[in-house]
């Protein structure tokens, strides 16, 4: 016979954890002021704990609290974060509070990073994309403790995340259903919401925050800054690729090249005749650039990752395409929206800072490990899938009875950034990156086998069309510019590639370069996206220049 | 600043005068008129110093793929290699259009 | 507010720079360390007046601006700037600091044979100039990567005729500019050794206190509040590159809103600001100290 187990060790646990802290608590209440003596009381050493950071919103009151603990009783926690976006968020591993790291993106903080796993201060469980590192909190990353940032809690602790509930409510059911701690910061507290995103009943602790969480604008793109390399560009894409493919879903990363072409779409797009055949149904975030090709009628349906400062009152306004709550505001959500990109798009457009020789990209760089956003989900061909939509069928290879179609994922970059770096090099930085910082993969954002196209000022690089690594290579050269790679390149190559389809340069395509002008964008300033919004789009401070 | 000087021997003759680009910072402009003998000829002022290799072979590619013979003067004010290229076929089409 | 406070090193000084400095500290420094303090051209083709020249026009603006309450969240010392930045940091007193940096002037000096120095090369990555001087280096012909100035911006230190080599190298392999240096030393390189073994030994019988802000430290790069780590970046940056670009990365990741650059030169705040649009940004080379007090009162309210 053995011993009868217990089976609920971890709600015992916790109960014994929220009894400790009973003196701090009003109900599920805790006072601004005692955030740290509570955090040090319910979070224990060894701990996973996810702490809420996004690429836009940031649990920050409770993130600067985690600072503020004790060392000696709270230590080598294990932090969970889709994103690291804060010092403080480094400066727990610098005080001994945490020790490891599992994350997707660390663009703001990715020369500290580096160093901190250089020097052992940080260790790095993996970096994920953002469907893995959500998929794992239910797998073998379940939380203890889970520290969250809602706009406004009831005197119940229903909480309300609006326009920004992101991955919120993934994070909370996490923990809320497997007997993880769940405390959130608050920016209010009310009577009554405005509509209920997470139920009191998943809620442990709440903690009304000294100031509202921090939210970056991160998708506003001025138009005034889009050049007329990067509007050739877009007018190639639209012609050769989602005119050619007929494009209706789709994803736009965060760029200047894929707001030339949110704001050529009114204008070069309607020329072409291409309204209503193209561009239909997007995952996207509230990016104030499409405000145009909304109000023209191209767009049927956005579904948002988060939200945009300063969109709110435009969106409320048109509910027919957002995703809107009752109360007039929208309700984004990242898991969702990243399953989404993965699964149901037929087409993601981005832009990286390294492309190699074989058509593998990365934004990781020398000293600087950002890991990656949602291009990695939204910039892979799911090979389960299966979809009788006119782009996934054109990627189809014809001679093979069982062949499937494919998933376009489009690069866009200009073939030298700003300060004149190559962007097409032989070896990306990543792969010396993961020699530093013993990764076990190279921290590649989107490989070359998923990468349908490549669009570079010089031209188009129809990948998918090639039957060899070698003549993916020669595609690829063909469009690199006078870069390292570019300067391989073989006129009389060039030429049969062209011939071929597999490259195709404006004059190919039908664009006339001299038509590349700034007064094709449909909005040339934030001025005019105001005014395409009948007022209701309100730019944050710093893209204002009247104020 | 910077002057350099590059020659081409090309078939396509210039046969008229051609305007492109921009004075602006990361910009250049283009100014294209009939070759002055049988030698494609380049003149160019520069902001950016110590980028003749680079120049040399934007024009190299360029030419490869539009050999236009013609007289070139570049003013260039740190304008990347893509943008040179843009300014480079713009000139080429307003000339081929012209015909 | 969220400042970030910098220190130039050598390179920007010139006659009558000291002009309005407070004629009492200069001749206090010139006791502590017997120096005259000359600053006039000629002097300035002297290391030690160079150097402590410098320090004292930091010293002074430091002191002024934290007599007026202002002080640093961050601090960075470019070369012999770290030690205006551990002033700053109030890790090292006034007296001590000048003594230090008259004797670390002087082992520069004597260490110094002839035919040894450095050389700047513009418009290749830093991983390119390193297999550059790979190829070079020698026992009997020794050249080393040195400082990183800015991402496409590094400095070679060795003996000379190793330095045109690979300066010669690196205009064949497209540098937009490769020459060498008017400095007469290795800066920044293990030919520094014997220089820092003796300023180490000083160091020592110092008292040091931890910093009072994050000091940045030029021989990795990194972020610290660590005494050790500041006494080691005082005592060894000669032989270690300066990692100025990855310094200047790391603060940023900090989130600095206002950036304070002390004299001589205002080089440092340009590519700051190429990097971060948004930073408010004051250079004493061309502002008094009671503009810099408006700027800082009128930033700290927002």
């Amino acid at each position: 016979m053995t011993e009868e187990r217990n089976w609920h060790t971890h709600r015992d646990a916790k109960n014994a954890r929220l009894a400790s802290a009973s003196s701090l608590l009003n109900g599920k209440f805790a006072k601004t002021e005692d955030v740290v003596k509570v955090l040090n009381t319910l979070i224990k050493p060894g701990d996973k704990v996810v702490l809420e950071g996004d690429n836009q919103k940031q649990a920050s009151f409770l993130s600067e609290a985690l600072t503020k603990v004790d060392p000696d009783q709270v230590h080598d926690l294990h932090m969970i974060m889709s994103s690291i976006s804060r010092p403080e968020h480094l400066d727990i591993f610098d005080l001994g509070i945490a020790s490891k790291m599992d994350f997707s993106f660390a663009g703001p903080q990715s020369t500290r990073v580096s160093q901190m796993i250089a020097d052992g201060t940080m260790t790095v469980g993996d970096i994920h994309t953002y469907l893995e590192l959500f998929g794992r909190l239910f797998i073998d990353l379940i939380p203890n403790v889970v520290l969250v940032a809602a706009d406004k809690v009831d005197r119940e602790g229903n909480l309300y995340t609006g326009f920004n509930t992101e991955e919120t409510p993934t994070i909370v059911e996490a923990a809320a259903f497997h007997d993880g701690i769940v405390i959130v910061q608050a920016n209010e507290v009310v009577d009554k919401l405005p509509r209920v995103d997470i139920p009191a009943d998943w809620v442990d602790v709440v903690i009304p925050a000294d100031k509202p969480y921090q939210l970056e604008p991160l998708f506003t793109r001025d138009p005034q800054a889009i050049t007329e390399l990067q509007i050739l560009m877009g007018m190639m894409a639209i012609k050769g690729i989602y005119a050619k493919h007929k494009v209706q879903t789709l994803n736009h990363g965060v760029g200047f090249n894929t707001s030339a072409i949110e704001l050529l779409l009114p204008t070069y797009g309607e020329q072409l005749g291409l309204k209503g055949k193209i561009c239909r149904n997007w995952e996207l975030n509230p990016t104030p650039t499409l405000i145009p090709a909304i109000e023209s009628g191209w767009v049927e349906s956005i579904h948002s990752f988060g939200g945009e400062v300063g969109m709110e009152k435009y969106i409320a306004a048109r509910p027919d395409i957002f995703f809107v709550g009752k109360d007039g505001t929208m309700r984004s959500n990242r898991a969702l929206g990243q399953v989404a990109g993965q699964y149901a798009l037929d087409m993601f457009v981005g832009s990286t800072l390294q492309i190699d020789q074989w058509g593998n990209s990365s934004t990781v760089t020398n000293g600087r490990l950002s890991g990656f956003g949602g291009a990695p989900n939204m910039g892979s061909n799911p090979t389960g899938r299966r979809h009788s939509t006119p782009a996934w069928q054109s990627l189809k290879p014809d001679d093979d009875p069982l062949a499937k179609g494919q998933k376009l994922v489009v690069q866009m970059v200009e073939t030298f950034g700003a300060n004149k770096k190559p962007v097409f090099v032989d070896h990306l930085d990543a792969e010396e990156v993961r020699k530093e910082a013993k990764l076990a993969n190279v921290p590649i954002m989107i490989y070359s086998e998923d990468t349908t196209h490549i669009v570079t000022e010089e031209g188009i690089a129809y990948l998918y069309k090639t039957d060899s690594m070698e003549e993916r290579k020669a595609a690829i050269e063909a469009i690199a510019g006078v870069t390292p790679v570019g300067l391989r390149s073989d006129p009389k190559e060039v030429k049969k590639l062209r011939e071929a389809g597999i490259v195709a340069l404006p004059e190919d395509l039908g664009v006339r370069r001299e038509d590349a002008k700034r007064s094709l964008l449909a909005a040339q300033t934030m001025d005019d996206l105001v005014e395409w919004s009948h007022g209701l789009y309100n730019p944050p401070a710093k893209f204002r220049s009247w104020s | 600043m910077e002057k350099l000087h590059f020659e081409y021997q090309n078939s396509e003759p210039v046969e008229k005068f051609a305007h492109v680009g921009a004075v602006a910072s990361g910009d250049l402009e283009i100014l294209v008129y009939p070759a002055d003998g049988e030698k494609t000829t380049l003149d160019i002022t520069t902001g950016s110093d110590g980028f003749g290799k680079v120049w040399q072979n934007v024009l190299d590619r360029f030419f490869a793929r539009y050999p236009l013979n013609g007289k070139f003067i570049v003013h260039d004010f740190g304008a990347t290699p893509g943008v040179v290229n843009l300014r480079l076929t713009q000139a080429m089409e307003v000339l081929k259009d012209e015909k | 507010m969220r400042s970030l406070w910098l220190m130039p090193g050598q390179g920007g000084q010139k006659a009558r720079m000291l002009a309005e400095v407070d004629p009492e500290l200069k001749a206090q420094v010139e006791t502590w360390t017997g120096v005259k303090l000359l600053d006039t051209e000629e002097g300035y083709q002297d290391s030690q007046q160079i150097q402590l020249s410098i320090l004292l026009l930091q010293v002074e603006q430091i002191d002024q601006l934290q007599q007026l309450g202002w002080q640093p969240d961050l601090v960075a010392g470019h070369s012999l700037g770290v030690f205006g930045a551990a002033y700053a940091a109030k890790v090292i007193g006034k007296e001590d600091v000048f003594k230090l940096v008259a004797l670390r002037a002087k082992l520069m000096q004597d260490s110094c044979p002839a035919g040894y120095g450095m050389g700047v090369i513009v418009g290749l990555s830093r991983p390119a100039v390193k297999k550059l001087v790979e190829q070079v280096h020698a026992d009997d012909n020794p050249v080393y990567l040195s400082n990183q100035n800015a991402e496409m911006q590094n400095t070679i230190s060795g003996k000379i005729t190793a330095i045109q080599s690979v300066l010669e190298l690196a205009k064949e392999n497209g540098a937009a500019k490769a020459k060498l240096l008017k400095v007469p030393n290795p800066s920044h390189s293990p030919l520094m050794a014997a220089a820092a073994k003796k300023l180490q030994e000083f160091l020592q019988t110092l008292t040091l206190q931890a910093p009072e802000c994050i000091y940045l430290t030029n021989f990795n790069g990194h972020a610290t509040r660590k005494l050790q780590d500041v006494a080691y970046d005082l005592g060894n940056n000669l032989i270690h590159p300066v990692y100025w670009e990855t310094m200047m990365q790391v603060a940023l990741e900090y989130e600095p809103t206002v950036s304070c650059e002390f004299s001589p030169g205002t080089a440092f705040t340009r590519l700051l600001k190429a990097k971060m649009d948004q930073l408010q940004t004051v250079t004493l080379e061309t502002m008094s100290i009671d503009d810099a007090d408006f700027l800082f009162n009128k930033w700290e309210k927002k």
